[in-house]
């Protein structure tokens, strides 16, 4: 039960710097991003790519923020002449654009065979040493995240932020470069994502396309919404709530005796479920957004 | 002392002080998301070998077996959930599943890791290969269906093969799997389409293919996709070219008996001596006939780790694996005879060769 608790833990921690990541982008800049997963693909690739070419991991996590900003830098140049709910259908178009890319250049990145065999990152270490171990590092990345997300966001930069999702001509016409706005924020959330994929792919130890369908972005976004979007910590909420969630859930059908197809159906009603009853009646979340406060001292 | 840890799990697992009594095996499959009905059909075969081996007096002398199936989702991450629940929360010695190679590959590698047993009953990626020591597969890997299929083209002395699969792992094993012994035998592969699922049409696709004259077409696809490639060439004409279907069930489910009238192809061989009541009892629980050709290896799967640890007198991990390498000698499967190579993987497979007559598959 110990291994599987930290199993769950590191599982977490890694939605939780997703969540982070889109909390960024949606909950505070109003970026509609519908292709999240893929920001998450460049870190899994970089450290896919890295694997196979024999590069180690440190070029791993290198060529996955470097892909993750390039992406990054694509959509933020995508929203210049779009409003907010058409640049989210394009980030879409564009994360699915970019997963068959990966379906299909074998050459690159294994086709839809994937990349099998990247190391675990503390593999060589005893047990229970080595997930202790990797259990700490996600920790301390989720920290390092959730500080640098509260370090921008409660000074005037995230201030700027706020007004652009509220009121874009106005922060505007305070002299606000929207698009530099947009792709600084798009970048730090990028880089966030990157390395919760650059440490899921040495945990899960394999890569594949079919990791980046555009579900997985939305099991993100119901994270983000049932934990309170514009609230760091909502987010972090969020994401570990549902991860526990979905760990937890075929213990209580071993507990009850209840058939497997439960298990799956049960599922699929929690995140659903969770998802209206949190859009219809708490839309604030579990944490709801801060307005005022020490934002403005 | 790991049948006691086995027991005292059980114990603190369950309430019910008669569960001890019980030998527990795990599997995970996909119950919900895109490959739900694969998976519900391996559980399928799963719950028909339990309930054969406790109808005979259970395992180890009366422990009855269970095999607690868990959901995958068909998502690499809740697949590992599973995993790791089964393994150290259930402490199994063995776990049965996934069926993307995408999954099966982290959850076989996990498995492998922790000493565990891993049998593989849907993915025939060739990676799978790689997995090591104590991961076995009781599906031919892609190699070869399509090396007996390759074969059989040759047979038909067909030379020039025009290739459509879908464009996932499956298609894409196939496809290379298929060029390279088709080659090797002296044919020649003019072209090779891979498809996107799900599409409402395939005629560019099949259009393309009908340009580079092959003698034959050669095919894999999931049954709606296929009844749409099926129709679509019987529009186009171009089913006056032979046509060549791996796993001919599977490619002609869905379709109008004219659309495929003549078409040749393999299939899984389900008449060996346990297959043909493993057919009956399916039929006679689930009322009605195979869904899925993948149900008998989740069966499989089940039959032999029970006999591998009726050999081996213990439930212990490494026993088990060795048994099996033993018993995987001429195994008489529901799926024919299973004979493992050195890499633990099914080396050969007995296919039939089919041609649909009038709607109906004729050996």
């Amino acid at each position: 039960m110990f291994e599987f608790l930290i199993h769950v833990s590191i599982m977490a921690c890694l939605y939780g710097l997703l969540s982070l990541s889109l909390n960024l982008q949606v909950g505070f800049a109003g970026l509609v991003n519908f292709g999240q997963v893929i920001l998450f693909g460049c870190g899994t690739y970089g450290a896919a790519i890295a694997f196979s070419h024999q590069l180690g991991p440190v070029a791993g996590i290198a060529l996955g923020i470097v892909f993750a900003v390039v992406v990054a830098a694509a959509f933020a140049r995508l929203g210049r002449n779009l409003g907010a709910d058409y640049w989210g259908i394009a980030t879409l178009a564009v994360a699915e654009v970019l997963r068959i890319l990966a379906n299909n250049e074998a050459w690159l990145t294994g086709g839809a065979q994937g990349v099998s065999g990247i190391p675990l990152l503390f593999g060589d270490k005893p047990r229970p040493m080595g997930p202790l171990m990797t259990l700490g590092l996600c920790v301390a990345l989720l920290i390092a995240a959730w500080w640098l997300c509260q370090r921008l966001t409660t000074s005037r930069y995230g201030l700027a932020l706020k007004l652009m999702r509220e009121e874009p001509q106005l922060a505007a016409s305070l002299g606000y470069d929207l698009a530099v706005l947009k792709t600084q924020t798009l970048m730090v959330a990028a880089v966030l994502a990157a390395a919760s994929g650059f440490v899921f792919a040495h945990y899960i130890t394999f890569v594949g396309p079919d990791q980046l369908v555009s579900s997985e972005t939305f099991l993100i976004w119901a994270m983000v919404i049932i934990g309170g979007s514009g609230n760091h910590l909502g987010a972090i909420v969020g994401a570990i709530l549902m991860q526990f969630l979905f760990a937890f859930v075929p213990f209580v059908k071993d507990a009850l005796g209840l058939p497997s197809e439960y298990v799956a159906a049960m599922r699929l009603t929690l995140v659903g479920g969770g998802l209206l009853v949190f859009l219809m009646w708490r839309t604030q979340g579990l944490i709801p957004e801060r307005i005022g406060g020490k934002q403005n001292g | 002392m790991h049948k006691a840890l086995l027991a005292a799990a059980c114990l603190a697992l369950s309430s019910l002080p008669a569960l001890a009594q019980e030998l527990v095996l795990g599997a995970v499959v996909p119950l919900s998301g895109a490959s739900a009905t694969l998976g519900d059909d391996q559980r399928r075969g799963i719950e028909l070998a339990v309930d054969k081996i406790n109808e005979k007096g259970g395992l180890l002398g009366g422990k009855k077996l269970r095999v607690i199936v868990e959901d995958s989702g068909g998502r690499a991450p809740s697949a590992l959930d599973a995993a790791k629940k089964l393994v150290t929360v259930d402490n199994v010695p063995v776990v049965i599943g996934e069926y993307s190679s995408g999954i099966t590959i982290p959850v076989g590698q996990y498995l492998v890791q922790e000493g565990r047993v891993h049998l593989n009953i849907g993915s025939s990626s060739g990676k799978i290969r790689g997995l090591g020591d104590g991961s076995f597969s009781l599906i031919g890997l892609d190699n070869v269906s399509s090396g007996f299929a390759a074969q059989d083209v040759v047979d038909n002395k067909w030379k020039k093969a025009a290739v459509i699969v879908p464009n996932n792992a499956y298609g894409q094993g196939v496809a290379e799997q298929f060029q390279k012994a088709f080659a090797a035998l002296g044919g020649e592969v003019v072209t090779t389409v891979m498809y996107t699922e799900g599409q409402t049409t395939y005629r560019r696709e099949l259009q393309q293919m009908e340009r580079s004259e092959p003698d034959v077409y050669v095919y894999s696809a999931y049954g709606k996709e296929a009844a749409t490639i099926n129709r679509e060439s019987f529009e186009l004409g171009i089913n006056a070219t032979p046509w060549y279907a791996i796993y001919l069930s599977m490619c002609t489910s869905d379709a109008d008996p004219k659309f495929i009238q003549g078409q040749y192809g393999l299939d899984l061989n389900y008449i060996g001596p346990d297959g043909a009541a493993y057919e009956a009892a399916y039929k006679a629980k689930y009322k009605e006939p195979f869904k899925t050709s993948f149900n008998g290896y989740g069966y499989d799967a089940v039959m032999m780790a029970a006999a591998a640890i009726e050999k081996a007198g213990s439930a212990e991990p490494k026993a088990i694996s060795a048994a099996l390498k033993e018993i995987g000698n001429g195994y008489k499967g529901a799926t024919g005879d299973i004979t493992f190579d050195a890499d633990r993987q099914r080396s050969k497979q007995p296919y039939l060769k089919l041609k649909i007559e009038d709607g109906v598959q004729q050996r």
